[in-house]
C-alpha cells in the first residue's frame, strides 16, 4: 500500500461533502470513491477493500454508528474516521469504540481533513507491518522448530548409532580402556541428543503442536505405565517404588501420553538422586478440586533457597551430587505440560531425607 | 547360508553404522537409499526380513514401501521393521502404528542399541 494507490471510500449522504472530499483527496493523489447510502456503502466496503473509510454519524436509514460497528467487525485492519456535523465527546468515544480510529468535526478544512487521512493510512500501514512481522516472526519459530528437528537431531542419531556399530566391531580390539571412552562419548552424545528432544518438546508446547487432544483419563492406568516403564532401571538399582493408591481416583481431562511423560521425568527424577537401595514412595488423593499425586524420594534432598528455581530451564541445584546428569530441562517440561493441564507441580525437600513432588490435576 | 536383511534408509550414515551392526550379527546385509531401490531389491535378492525408515524424502516415504512390498509376492510374508527418528509416543518406546498403517512386524526407535536390534531380529527369524 503506498500513498498513491491509497484507496478511501466516503460515505455520506450529503453531495456536498462527497464532493468536497474527493476533490480534495483526488488532489493528493488517493483514489476515491463516494456513497449517499449506508446501505450500498457497507457493500462497496466489502467489495472494494478501501485502505480508509469516512462515515457520516447522521444518515437516514443506516446510521454511521452501525456502519462502523458492522466494518470494524468484517474487514480486519480497515481505518474508519468519523464525520459529523453535531461534533461531541460522547459521539465520539462511543464511535472509537466501536471501532472508529479518528474523528473529524464538520466544518472540516481541506488541511485538516489530508492531515487525518495521512494519518489514517500511516495507522493503517503500521498495523499492516505489525501484523506481517508477526506472522514472519511465527513462521520462522515453527520452521526453525523443523530446522532443529531435522538437522540437529538426526545427525546425532546417527553419531549414536556409529557409536553403537564401533562398539560392537571393536569389543576385541579396543582393550576396557579404550571401551569406557567410547562408552563415555556415547553418554555425551546421549544427553546432547536428549536435550534437543527435550528442548524440541518445549517448543512444541508452547507454539501449541505438541498435543494431540485432551481426553477423560484414567491416572491409575497412567501411574501402573509410568512404574512399569521404570522397572528395569529401578531394578538394576536394587530401588524400590512403593505405591499408597486410593481405590478409586476421578478421571480427569489431559492428554495421556504428556502426563505418562511427566510422571517418568519425575519419578526418573527421584531415581537419579535416592541412593542404591532406597524407596521412592507415590501416593494419589482427591479432595472436591483437585487430583494429587506425590512422588517422594530419600535422597540428597534440595536446600530451602534452591527450591524456587528448580522448574526454571537449565537450573542446576550444585554440589553434592555432580555426577548427576540431565538435559535441565525435564522438571521446565514437567511444568510446562501442568500448567497445559491448568495443573500445578510443587517441591518440598528436607536436605539429606529426601524430596517430594506434588502433582495437582484440577478435576 | 548367511540370512539376508534389507536396510532401506535415506542416510548414508546410518545405512553404514546399522549395516556394521549387522555384519556382527551374522548377516549379509543389502542397501537401499530410497523406496524404490529398495522396493526393487527386495524383488531381486527375497531378503529374510527389511528394515525401512519411516521418513526418507518424504514423511511416509517408509510406509509407501511398506504397502508395495506387502501387496508384492515377496514381500507378503517378509518380517518388516520400521525405524522412527520420531519419538512419537512417551520417552525411547516404540510407539503403537497409527490404525491405517500398512502391517510391520515391530516399529524401533532410533538410535538403535546393537544388542537389542540383534535381539529383535533374531526373534523375527526364528
Amino acid at each position: 500500500m503506498t500513498k498513491n494507490s491509497a484507496l478511501t471510500l466516503i460515505i455520506d449522504d450529503e453531495e456536498s461533502i462527497r464532493d468536497g472530499c474527493r476533490q480534495v483527496l483526488e488532489k493528493s493523489g488517493y483514489t476515491v470513491i463516494t456513497e449517499g447510502n449506508g446501505s450500498d456503502g457497507i457493500k462497496i466496503a466489502r467489495e472494494k477493500r478501501p485502505d480508509v473509510v469516512f462515515v457520516d454519524l447522521k444518515m437516514p436509514h443506516i446510521s454511521g454508528m452501525e456502519i462502523i460497528e458492522i466494518l470494524s467487525k468484517d474487514i480486519e485492519d480497515i481505518v474508519l474516521i468519523v464525520i459529523t456535523g453535531y461534533a461531541s465527546i460522547v459521539s465520539a468515544v462511543e464511535s472509537m469504540k466501536k471501532g472508529a480510529y479518528d474523528y473529524l468535526p464538520k466544518p472540516f478544512t481541506p488541511d485538516q481533513l489530508r492531515a487525518v487521512t495521512q494519518r489514517g493510512l500511516e495507522h493503517r500501514f503500521l498495523k499492516l507491518e505489525t501484523k506481517r512481522l508477526r506472522e514472519e516472526k511465527e513462521f520462522m519459530e515453527r520452521n526453525f522448530i523443523t530446522f532443529v528437528s531435522h538437522e540437529m537431531r538426526s545427525p546425532l542419531v546417527t553419531i549414536l548409532q556409529y557409536f553403537e556399530s564401533l562398539t560392537i566391531i571393536s569389543k576385541d580390539c579396543l582393550g576396557q580402556k579404550g571401551l569406557d571412552i567410547l562408552d563415555r562419548c556415547y553418554k555425551r552424545t546421549q544427553n546432547l541428543h536428549d536435550l534437543v528432544e527435550h528442548w524440541l518438546d518445549l517448543s512444541r508446547i508452547e507454539n501449541g503442536t505438541f498435543f494431540e487432544k485432551k481426553v477423560p483419563l484414567d491416572l491409575f492406568s497412567i501411574i501402573n505405565r509410568s512404574v512399569e516403564d521404570l522397572n528395569p532401571l529401578v531394578q538394576r538399582r536394587g530401588l524400590s517404588i512403593q505405591t499408597q493408591l486410593p481405590d478409586k481416583l476421578p478421571e480427569i481431562i489431559g492428554d495421556e501420553e504428556s502426563i505418562l511423560r511427566v510422571l517418568i521425568n519425575v519419578i526418573g527424577n527421584a531415581t537419579k538422586y535416592t541412593p542404591d537401595g532406597g524407596i521412592i514412595t507415590l501416593s494419589a488423593d482427591y479432595d472436591d478440586y483437585y487430583v494429587n499425586i506425590s512422588i517422594s524420594d530419600s535422597g540428597i534432598g534440595i536446600p530451602q533457597d534452591k527450591l524456587p528455581f528448580i522448574f526454571e530451564p537449565f537450573y542446576r541445584v550444585k554440589g553434592k551430587n555432580d555426577r548427576v546428569k540431565g538435559s535441565g530441562l525435564g522438571l521446565t517440561f514437567c511444568k510446562k505440560i501442568m500448567d497445559a493441564h491448568d495443573g500445578k507441580i510443587t517441591a518440598e525437600s528436607n536436605e539429606g531425607e529426601g524430596t517430594t513432588i506434588f502433582l495437582n490435576f484440577p478435576r | 547360508m548367511k540370512k539376508k536383511i534389507l536396510l532401506i534408509d535415506d542416510d548414508q550414515d546410518f545405512l553404514m553404522a546399522t549395516k556394521l551392526i549387522l555384519e556382527k550379527g551374522g548377516y549379509e546385509v543389502f542397501l537401499a537409499e530410497d523406496g524404490k531401490q529398495g522396493f526393487e531389491m527386495a524383488k531381486s535378492v527375497s531378503p529374510d526380513l527389511a528394515i525401512i525408515d519411516m521418513m526418507m524424502e518424504t514423511w511416509s516415504e517408509g510406509f509407501n514401501v511398506v504397502s508395495r512390498l506387502r501387496t508384492s509376492e515377496t514381500g507378503k510374508q517378509m518380517p518388516l521393521i520400521m525405524l522412527s527418528a520420531v519419538d512419537l509416543q512417551g520417552p525411547y518406546q516404540s510407539f503403537e502404528p497409527p490404525e491405517d498403517m500398512p502391517s510391520v512386524d515391530m516399529v524401533l526407535h532410533k538410535p538403535i542399541k546393537a544388542d537389542d536390534l540383534l535381539k529383535y531380529i533374531d526373534q523375527l527369524l526364528s
